[in-house]
């Protein structure tokens, strides 16, 4: 089992490598245009199709004894552990490696388009140059109006943890390996967590897309777009904490005949609480920040505010702003620390 | 003195990896008797206590309690009505380290407390007056309002054993309740659990690593070595013969006053 999905591993990264080489050289040779680039059927034929025959060609440089790099990574530490050591110019693997990177770092610079010319262009330079100016002198005319918007950024964050305190403790219990020892009760761990990782892999920035639509644009969305981000990051970590508790004070509780209940609120609730706070108040302080990036698409705040200047090129007021985002987050950051210190 | 509370037969208990803890065991418990048992660390004397009170589930036999047998229950209304019977106290004293002494004191009473109340807190006058009465037994009532995790490992015992007592328990499990003790304070909870055994006719069933605590407070003892109950009797007749049958050729005794 164990070398069956090394070998996977191994010729997925092996694969994976070959197919760029091949890509890159198809592309020198051939010259795509943009338009051949978007058949993705035909891209992705090529790009598979040379995933696959790498797959191959590295099983054959491995049978032959030039350990490939996929091999290299993924094999099982035991044989690392045999391994002579070698400088990496003399090993297969090595080359591999570093030819892997040069071409990622070439095909990197054409995908990003970098270009000393526009970096050093003097027009573009001195656009830049304004903009500091404006940024470096701000107008503090639209302090109050930063400030409120601000203030509804916090609550936005306050609210958006507050509501979903209550949803990540009881689904932190029906996520933690150990409780859900139960045929059933493991079907419903295994669905809760399978549902909480997709919900935590879609940005809240996206939650954020999905409320303004729903509700219509501004801090409403946005908290709500928090507060489902905020119910599954709390839960995977409320959870983490529930599957290291003690299994003492629980022996202890269930002995005297205590039930399902009584038993996680008397010896595993205990144990967690602190934790629980600290999380919660990081929680909030990342929220703040998670907040700021919200309010630009649309869900209110101080980052709807920076959008709004930032779109008429407002550089000064733009420049307020950021003094604004920049003190609060370092005060709620140094607090939230500090908050978390003492509760240890 | 002699009608069995507790009839042992075959039990077995084979772990999940394979391991093979209780291979077959049979004896019966009489009423306020204090039984000890004695075995190396990992004969299962440890698994034996765990599956008369249902922690852990026997995989075969049966161990009757008052003709019912513990091995076959299986909903959990009544497993807990039997754990409720049945006391226990650990060589860790697990208790919650952040409530305090009485409140651990008072999950003796979860059993018979509604969980909404009991989550709340709200345990009844009767419910604390017991927990005091059972504190002041075990001589540590002034500590009542004091976090559990303030006291010293004899005295956290201590608070243990009243929790078990509060339960108003038949039988009291004591799973190496001094392993984790000074030699001193040693004497001290074996005699608490001497005083419970004497003075409330509480049935004990106490794992012990030392002989001569095993001939200071047993009436009866059995041994355990690989799963298997190899010595069954009074303390006073195991000599060096069955000191080494139980935990090995040239094994010394080691003494504890």
């Amino acid at each position: 089992m164990k070398t069956k999905s090394h070998v996977f591993r191994r010729s997925l990264l092996d694969g994976v490598s070959f197919a760029l080489f091949v890509s890159v050289i198809l592309s020198i040779i051939y010259s795509p245009t943009d338009e051949d680039l978007l058949n993705l059927s035909m891209v992705s034929t090529i790009f598979l199709g040379s995933m696959l025959v790498g797959a191959f060609i590295s099983h054959f440089l491995n049978q032959a004894g030039y350990k490939t790099f996929g091999e290299n990574l993924f094999e099982p530490a035991y044989v690392k552990a045999r391994a002579e050591a070698k400088p990496w110019y003399q090993t297969f693997w090595g080359w591999h490696l570093f030819l892997f990177i040069l071409v990622l770092f070439i095909v990197g610079l054409f995908k990003t388009k970098f270009s000393m010319y526009e970096l050093l262009d003097e027009d573009g330079f001195e656009g830049a140059k304004r903009l500091f100016k404006g940024i470096f002198s701000p107008n503090w005319q639209v302090l109050p109006a930063a400030v409120l918007n601000i203030v509804e950024t916090i609550f936005m964050a306050f609210v958006a943890t507050f509501l979903a305190i209550p949803f990540a403790f009881v689904l932190s219990f029906m996520a933690a390996k150990n409780i859900m020892k139960h045929p059933a009760a493991y079907a419903l761990y295994m669905f809760i967590r399978t549902f909480l990782n997709v919900t935590r892999s879609i940005e809240a920035l996206v939650w954020a897309i999905i409320f303004s639509v729903w509700v219509g644009i501004g801090p409403f969305a946005g908290m709500l777009a928090l507060m489902i981000h905020s119910i599954a990051s709390l839960t995977k970590q409320y959870s983490e904490m529930v599957e290291t508790v003690y299994e003492g004070p629980i022996e202890g509780v269930q002995s005297c005949g205590a039930s399902k209940l009584q038993t996680i609120w008397f010896a595993i609730v205990p144990q967690v609480v602190l934790p629980y706070i600290s999380f919660t108040v990081y929680r909030w302080d990342i929220n703040v920040r998670m907040a700021t990036i919200i309010g630009l698409v649309g869900g209110g705040g101080i980052g709807t505010m920076l959008i709004k200047y930032q779109g008429q090129a407002m550089w000064p007021e733009v420049g307020t702003i950021i003094v604004v985002i920049a003190a609060v987050v370092w005060i709620m950051d140094q607090a939230s620390a500090y908050i978390r210190e003492a509760l240890k | 003195m002699s009608e069995p509370i507790l009839k042992v037969k075959n039990l077995q208990k084979t772990y999940p990896n394979g391991v093979q803890a209780l291979k077959g065991i049979s004896f019966d418990v009489k009423k306020g008797e204090f039984l000890v048992i004695i075995g190396l660390s990992g004969s299962g004397k440890s698994t034996l206590l765990r599956c008369l009170n249902r922690l852990h589930d026997p995989t075969g036999g049966e161990a009757r309690f008052h003709e019912k047998d513990i091995v076959q229950l299986t909903t959990a209304a009544e497993i807990r009505s039997l754990r409720s019977k049945i006391g226990m106290i650990f060589q860790h004293f697990n208790l919650i380290p952040r409530h305090t002494v009485l409140n651990n004191v008072l999950m003796g009473k979860l059993s018979t407390t509604p969980t909404w109340k009991s989550i709340f807190g709200l345990f009844s006058d009767t419910d604390k007056a017991e927990a005091m009465k059972y504190l002041k037994l075990v001589g540590i009532a002034d500590k009542a309002h004091i976090r559990a995790d303030q006291l010293s490992g004899g005295q956290q015992q201590r608070v243990a054993i009243a929790r078990a007592l509060t339960q108003n328990p038949e039988v009291l499990l004591a799973d190496e309740p001094v392993a984790s003790l000074d030699p001193a304070t040693c004497h001290t909870v074996m005699d608490y659990l001497k005083k419970v055994n004497q003075e409330l006719g509480i049935t004990i069933i106490c794992n012990l690593h030392f002989l001569s605590l095993v001939r200071l407070y047993a009436t009866r003892v059995i041994a355990l070595k690989g799963g298997e109950l190899v010595y069954e009797g009074d303390p006073k007749n195991i000599d060096q013969a069955w000191f080494e049958k139980i935990y090995g050729e040239g094994a010394k005794e080691v003494h504890i006053n």
